[in-house]
Formats: C-alpha cells, sequence, structure tokens
C-alpha cells in the first residue's frame, strides 16, 4: 500500500510547484483502501481542508492512474510526531545527568535476534592496533569467504579483551551480507544446557538436526566444556559434521585447545587445525584509540591529558578501560567537572594493573620456595636437581617480570654465580610457558600467592 | 480591493498577524499575509500550518477584494508611516499600493490563489469556553512556564486543558521536572481533554490587549479557536496522551510551613548565586520550633545559609532546582505561600496560602 502511494505522490509532484509539493504531501501517508475507501493521513488539520479543496481530484486522478479504485476520499490527522511517545511519569530533575549516559546505554542493550548475535558488535566498532590486528584480519577475511581459508577459527586470550566482539562482529557482518544466512552465537554453557534439556525430553536429535542446518556455527568459551563429557561427543558430532560441509565454524577459549584440560584429544587437535588467533593486552596508544572512540560513542568529552592517564594506568583489560572511562565520566557529569580536573585534584584514583601492590624480592623467593616445598637455601643453591633447578628459573623469572629486577641483582638473589644464567634462566621459562600449561598454572598460582 | 483606516489599527494588527510569518522556506507564501475584503468585512490573515491568526479590522471604508503581501515588510512600512494618517491599500492585480498622504509606495504582492484555506472550527459539535481575559492571561502564564521544549515527547510542549472529576476546568503542563494545575473555571457542563501548543498559547497571550474582556475558546477533536476581540487564533492539537498528572501530586504531606514568598525569592535568589557549580541545587531545611534554612554549598566559592522564622512541626530536609523554585514563587500571587513536602523523594507542593486554585509542584533532586 505505502508503494502504490510512493507512486501516486511521484506522480502529484510532476503535477504542482515543488514548494507546494513538499509543503503538503511531505508528511501524508495512505492509511487504507478498503471497498474504495480511501483514507490519508495529514499531519495536523491545517493541511486537510487545502488538501480537500485544492488538490483532491488530482489525488483523485492519481490513485486512478495506479489502479486503486476511488469512491470517497478521507482525511484524518495524523500526528507525525511518531512513535507516539508515551506519557512518562515525572521524574527527578538531576535525572538530565544520568539520563546521558543512561540513554547511551540503552541505545547499547543487547538486541538479540533468534541468531543470539547482539547487533552492537561489529567489526567497524572493534579497534585494530598491534595487539589483535591479526586476529581482525582473518575475521575479515572468514566474513569475505566463510568456511574456506579459517576454518575452524579459533580465537583465544585473556579475559575482557574482546573475543566476544570480535566473533560476534564476524556474525553480524556475514548476516549483513547475506540475511538469509543461518548464524547461531551460544557461550558453550548455553550449549551444553539445552543439550541436557534435549536428551532429558527426549529431543537428542532435534538438538543435533538444529546444529547441522547452521552455515555457520560461533560457541564462546569452549573452555567451559571440560568434565562435560557427553557434550563435548555432541559437540564433536556437530563439529565434524559442519567441517565436512565446509560450514564456517567459529570457536572461543581463553587459552589454547592444547591447554583445555581433559577434552577429548581428537577434539582439541581439530580445534586448532587452521591455527590459533590470540587478543592481546593492548599497548598503550591502542589503550589511547580505545578510549577516545568509547568516550564518542558515549557522546562524551574528555581530554587527551585524562585518556593518556586512564590508559597508563589500567593494564588489566578493556573491560577495566572502559567501566574506569564511565565512572570518570559519569563522576564528571555530577560534579560537574571536567575529567581532567577530576583527576588532578584526585577525587578519582585509577589504579587497575596486573601488579596489585609492591612485593620485596624477598617475599617472591619465599613464595617459590613454599609453594615448591624447597628450602630457600636450597633453592637458592647450585643443585642440579631438574625441580629444583626448575623453581630456581621461575623464581628468576618473577623477580624479572615482577619487580623489573637487573639480571646482576637478580643473580645475588638467587645465589648463582653471574647474569648469563639469569638471562637463560628467564628465556628457558618463557620459552616453556607457551608450551607447557602446567607450568603456565604454576606461575599463576605463585604469582596468586605473591599478592593475595 | 481598496481599504483606508487609521495607521494605529493597521499597524497594530498587521503587528500581531506578521510574528508567525516567517521562515517556511518551503512555502513563500506563508510569509504573506493575506488581505481580504469581503462584503465590508475586512480581515488580515496569517498562517505557519501549526496555527493561523486572523486579524478583523475595523476600516473606514473598502472594496471587495483579496491579494497577499510580504508580512514582514508590510508590517515596517506601516509602523513606519507618521501617526494619525489615514492609510489607503488598494490592489490591481497582484500590485499592492499603499498611501499616506506624502508617502507611497507599491509592493508586489502575490495572488491568495496559493494562500491556504483555513481549517474552521464546526460550530455545532463545538465545546466553548468564555474566560475573563485577565483570568486567562493569568493563569495560561502561570501553567506554562512549566511546559517542555523537548519534540521528542510533543505531550509536554503544550498546555493540557481538561475537566477535572468535580467538573471544573483545569489547565496544566509539565516538563517532567515540575508541574502546574490552575483551576481555570469552576464549574463547566462541557468535557475536553485537549493539548494546545505552547507556542500558540504564546501567540495568544501576545494578542491579548487592554481594550479585550473576554476569550471564548472552542475546542474541536483536532483543532482550537481562541477569539479575543478582533483576534481569532486557530491552532492545532498536539495528537499525544499528557501524563495522568494528578495522580503526580501528593494528596498529603508530613511537613507544611507557610512563608513569606518575597523573603523565600530572596533567599533562593542568595542560595543560587551559590549553587552554580553545582546546577542550581539548593537545600530546603525545617528545623523545629520555628526555622526554615535555604542552603547552598560551592566548592570553589564558599556557602550559603539563610534563615526564615517561621512555624514548623516536623523536620525534614529536601534538595531543589533553584530556578525551579524561583520559577514557581513568581508563578505564585499572594503574600504567603504554602511549602509542603514529605520526604527526600516525594515532590515538593507549592501553592498560595489562601486562594488554592494553583498548584505547582517540583521533583526534589537526588542528594
Amino acid at each position: 500500500m505505502y508503494d502504490v502511494w510512493k507512486n501516486v505522490l511521484a506522480e502529484i509532484e510532476q503535477q504542482i510547484s515543488t514548494a507546494n509539493f513538499s509543503t503538503w504531501f511531505q508528511d501524508t501517508s495512505l492509511i487504507s483502501t478498503d471497498n474504495g475507501e480511501i483514507k490519508i493521513g495529514v499531519k495536523n488539520s491545517f493541511y486537510v481542508k487545502q488538501l480537500r479543496n485544492r488538490y483532491l481530484d488530482l489525488i483523485k486522478t492519481a490513485l486512478q492512474n495506479n489502479n486503486v479504485s476511488v469512491s470517497t476520499i478521507d482525511f484524518e490527522v495524523q500526528s507525525n510526531a511518531k512513535p507516539k511517545v508515551r506519557p512518562r511519569e515525572i521524574t527527578p530533575t538531576n535525572t538530565t545527568v544520568k539520563t546521558r549516559i543512561k540513554k547511551v546505554k540503552e541505545e547499547l542493550k543487547p538486541q538479540t535476534s533468534n541468531t543470539g548475535l547482539n547487533e552492537k558488535y561489529t567489526l567497524e566498532s572493534f579497534i585494530v592496533g598491534s595487539n589483535n590486528d591479526v586476529a581482525v584480519a582473518a575475521a575479515q577475511s572468514i566474513v569475505d569467504a566463510p568456511g574456506t581459508r579459517y576454518n575452524p577459527f579459533f580465537l583465544y586470550g585473556g579475559p575482557g579483551l574482546g573475543k566476544t566482539h570480535l566473533v560476534q562482529a564476524i556474525g553480524n557482518a556475514l548476516i549483513s551480507r547475506n540475511p538469509n544466512l543461518k548464524i547461531l552465537y551460544t557461550p558453550i554453557s548455553n550449549f551444553y544446557s539445552d543439550f541436557v534439556d534435549a536428551v532429558r525430553n527426549g529431543k537428542g536429535k532435534e538438538f543435533n538436526r538444529k546444529f547441522q542446518d547452521l552455515d555457520c556455527l560461533i560457541i564462546d568459551d569452549i573452555q567451559f566444556i571440560v568434565n562435560k563429557e557427553k557434550s563435548q561427543e555432541e559437540f564433536f558430532n556437530i563439529f565434524n559434521s559442519l567441517y565436512q560441509l565446509n560450514k564456517q565454524i567459529i570457536i572461543t577459549s581463553d587459552r589454547l585447545p592444547n591447554q583445555i584440560k581433559s577434552v577429548d584429544e581428537r577434539l582439541t587437535s581439530r580445534l586448532a587445525m587452521a591455527g590459533a588467533f590470540d587478543l592481546q593486552l593492548p599497548k598503550f596508544e591502542d589503550k589511547c584509540a580505545i578510549l577516545r572512540a568509547k568516550a564518542e560513542l558515549m557522546g562524551a568529552e574528555i581530554e587527551p591529558e585524562a585518556i593518556e592517564y586512564i590508559a597508563e594506568n589500567v593494564n588489566t583489560n578493556i573491560r577495566d578501560l572502559e567501566g574506569e572511562l564511565s565512572t570518570i565520566l559519569l563522576m564528571s557529569e555530577v560534579r560537574g567537572l571536567t575529567p581532567l580536573e577530576l583527576i588532578e585534584n584526585g577525587s578519582v584514583s585509577v589504579n587497575k594493573s596486573s601488579k596489585l601492590r609492591p612485593v620485596s624480592s624477598k617475599q617472591i623467593v619465599e613464595k617459590v620456595a613454599k609453594y615448591y616445598n624447597l628450602p630457600i637455601k636450597e633453592m637458592c643453591g647450585k643443585s642440579r636437581v631438574a625441580h629444583i633447578k626448575t623453581a630456581r628459573q621461575v623464581t628468576m623469572f618473577l623477580l624479572s617480570k615482577e619487580l623489573n629486577l637487573s639480571t646482576n641483582k637478580i643473580a645475588a638473589e638467587v645465589g648463582v654465580k653471574d647474569h648469563t644464567t639469569v638471562m637463560h634462566g628467564v628465556k628457558k621459562i618463557e620459552k616453556d610457558l607457551k608450551l607447557d600449561f602446567t607450568l603456565r598454572d604454576q606461575i599463576e598460582e605463585i604469582k596468586e600467592k605473591i599478592y593475595g | 480591493m481598496k481599504i483606508k483606516v487609521t495607521q494605529e489599527k493597521l499597524s497594530k494588527a498587521l503587528n500581531n498577524v506578521s510574528r508567525i510569518a516567517i521562515g517556511k522556506v518551503t512555502l513563500p507564501i506563508l510569509n504573506n499575509v493575506l488581505i481580504r475584503v469581503d462584503n465590508k468585512k475586512v480581515s488580515l490573515i496569517t498562517t505557519n500550518l501549526d496555527m493561523a491568526i486572523i486579524d478583523f479590522l475595523p476600516v473606514s471604508s473598502s472594496e471587495d477584494g483579496v491579494v497577499t503581501v510580504p508580512a514582514k515588510l508590510l508590517a515596517e512600512f506601516v509602523s513606519n508611516l507618521p501617526k494619525g494618517e489615514t492609510i489607503e491599500i488598494s490592489s490591481n492585480d497582484t500590485k499592492v499600493t499603499i498611501s499616506s498622504g506624502k508617502y507611497s509606495s507599491t509592493i508586489n504582492g502575490t495572488l491568495a490563489d496559493d494562500f491556504p484555506e483555513l481549517p474552521e472550527i464546526n460550530e455545532k459539535t463545538a465545546v466553548v469556553y468564555k474566560i475573563g481575559v485577565n483570568e486567562f492571561k493569568n493563569s495560561v502564564g502561570q501553567i506554562i512556564i512549566a511546559s517542555s521544549n523537548d519534540l521528542t515527547r510533543p505531550a509536554l510542549t503544550g498546555v493540557y486543558f481538561n475537566t477535572t472529576d468535580d467538573n471544573a476546568l483545569a489547565i496544566a503542563a509539565t516538563d517532567g521536572y515540575r508541574l502546574a494545575e490552575k483551576k481555570l473555571i469552576d464549574k463547566v457542563e462541557s468535557e475536553v481533554k485537549a493539548i494546545v501548543p505552547s507556542n500558540s498559547l504564546q501567540e495568544v497571550l501576545r494578542s491579548i490587549n487592554d481594550e479585550m474582556e473576554e476569550v471564548e475558546v472552542s475546542f474541536n477533536e483536532d483543532l482550537v479557536r481562541f477569539r479575543l476581540g478582533e483576534v481569532e487564533i486557530i491552532s492545532k492539537l498536539i495528537d499525544a496522551s499528557f501524563p495522568d498528572y494528578q495522580k503526580l501530586i501528593p494528596k498529603e504531606n508530613n511537613i507544611k510551613v507557610v512563608l513569606n514568598r518575597d523573603e523565600l525569592v530572596r533567599v533562593t535568589k542568595l542560595a543560587a548565586l551559590f549553587a552554580r557549580s553545582v546546577g542550581g541545587s539548593i537545600v530546603c531545611e525545617t528545623k523545629a520550633p520555628d526555622l526554615f534554612l535555604v542552603k547552598s554549598i560551592a566548592n570553589e566559592f564558599g556557602e550559603n545559609d539563610s534563615v526564615i522564622e517561621t512555624k514548623v512541626e516536623t523536620p525534614g530536609r529536601i534538595n531543589l532546582n533553584s530556578r525551579f523554585l524561583i520559577d514557581a514563587l513568581n508563578a505564585l500571587e499572594e503574600k504567603e505561600i504554602k511549602f509542603e513536602f514529605s520526604d527526600r523523594i516525594a515532590p515538593v507542593v507549592l501553592k498560595n496560602k489562601k486562594n488554592n486554585n494553583y498548584t505547582h509542584i517540583i521533583m526534589p533532586l537526588n542528594s
């Protein structure tokens, strides 16, 4: 019906002056045409009379030319202030301050469709930096040619670094290119709870079919599949059948596949078939870029110095970075000071870093020794026994990474001859960390003990 | 078309109608005033398609005809002619000649064919109220200050004319933070619920002059007409639903004080000076047995404390926007006013001490 009206308008437009057309016809609409009883919506009653007296014949002819039978034409006032605003209850005055931020949040409210995707995540809004450019390039090539080169696409990285954003952005980009694609995004936890439900209700087969039909499956946080043997098996089957049909599979995790504990080896080896891509902590410049983009999105103004301050002092992840930014912007609105003024007068202090509080080299040595159940003397000695040596090297590694001590000082702390031994030790641990997940866990645990 | 009229009358009428004849670029004829002489009846008409102003001009002699002329140009030309002279306007096709004594000019007008026809009130179905002009002007003035100019919430950009449960005609407006209501007529026969755009009402107020006695307001389903003396203003109504505002007005308040209005205005203005950096937020506090305090704190400049002595039964405090409070106090009329609230989240209710027909409520600020 709307299209008919478009044609009618196009015809009328040719017959009267532009000024008249845009004044009188711009905001009209065709409400109904039942039995030749035409109803036309207009802005307000000032338009009714004019249209009826001056343009009725014109409208009638144009309608008939478009094969609409006309017996009567009626006009109805339809406020164009649509959508009609629902009357809201009176609210406290200073909500203006918060509503601005709230508004942004509302706009960002998840809009999930049956794909499970949240439309707010787009590739355009993903800020590319040296910490993630490779993964983003791969994501882009998936959007261009799904199911080919990077299949499965395995993305890993710590929490709050943008895994979910990136994979959902791929999904959204695929949909915008081809709205008919069947895409499903699901965190693995939903996958197995749905699976358990399906099995319990005897609908295991239907569950399987739902996934078999997909063109693209996106699974978030696969590491949580540990100890869910049945789910693993089901997922493995689905994975295989999708893979054989060249359907795109996208998986995220906080660690590499072979480091996901107690998962079927057949599965882990498949997950990393097409390589694994990682998202790392952003560098200083990347953090600044993220903050700038985020502030712009929130419609807030913030000085470059304030951005640099936040970027310098948040060293954990992007989520914390954005959290600190929102806090400061909110405070600046409430207090009526600019973000920089807030920071300078000490109203806010940002300190989010993995180095939680200062520790001494002695504490580190003690904790490592305690963790490995070794007397300090023995650990910081000359023993060449493998596990003692490892403990010593872990100590060197931590002293170097956590306290930035010079190799000479470290040598003195752990009682080795010279700095080359230290350099070797630190390098050895760095290298092992990439392969040995047990070691990675151990170091994390020690760190927790040191800072905890 | 030909009319003869005194400079004063013509100038006044033109100034009144030409206010809305501006700014529509899409249809240039809307910048014109339509001059129509129909059987000795002369009318000057302008419209912006949201409203129209019609001025029936008493003239000494006339010939029938119709023409449109750029409104601002004609109004300015006429207002600069010497007072007391008789002005003659005559049209020949679209050429309009204005002459007065030694002054004469010709303005290129436009044919009236393109001038929009105005909607008309259906007299049979119309709901009509009559109000004294002063009462109307004061009341609308008291209400319109609370209306919003946020176009995304059209219902709040107008004044709501509605008949209350006890058959009174009330007008109300709110911007979401404050609300004002006034009983316009105590008893009416017919019901109405209509939102009149604040802009149109402003024009009605501006059209009021000392010679007018009564306003006749007629409502149709989507149109309202104000008749005052020689002037008629027709406006669209806002097609939206107004909040059920009666529910928002607290029925009972714990804390009630009576204050001298001038004194409260003065201390509020003082406090407001120190409240600029906190968005005008001031604290009103009652202390038994006899203190009403108004405070504000500005970190940079210092702070302000003022005390008004009055009878206090219940202690309490509330944060308010000083600008809203001053607006409300200026809208109240009596020397003494009632200031009532319950707690820090319920609105403050402000009323005249004696006359109960005007209510102004303000939402508190979070403290």
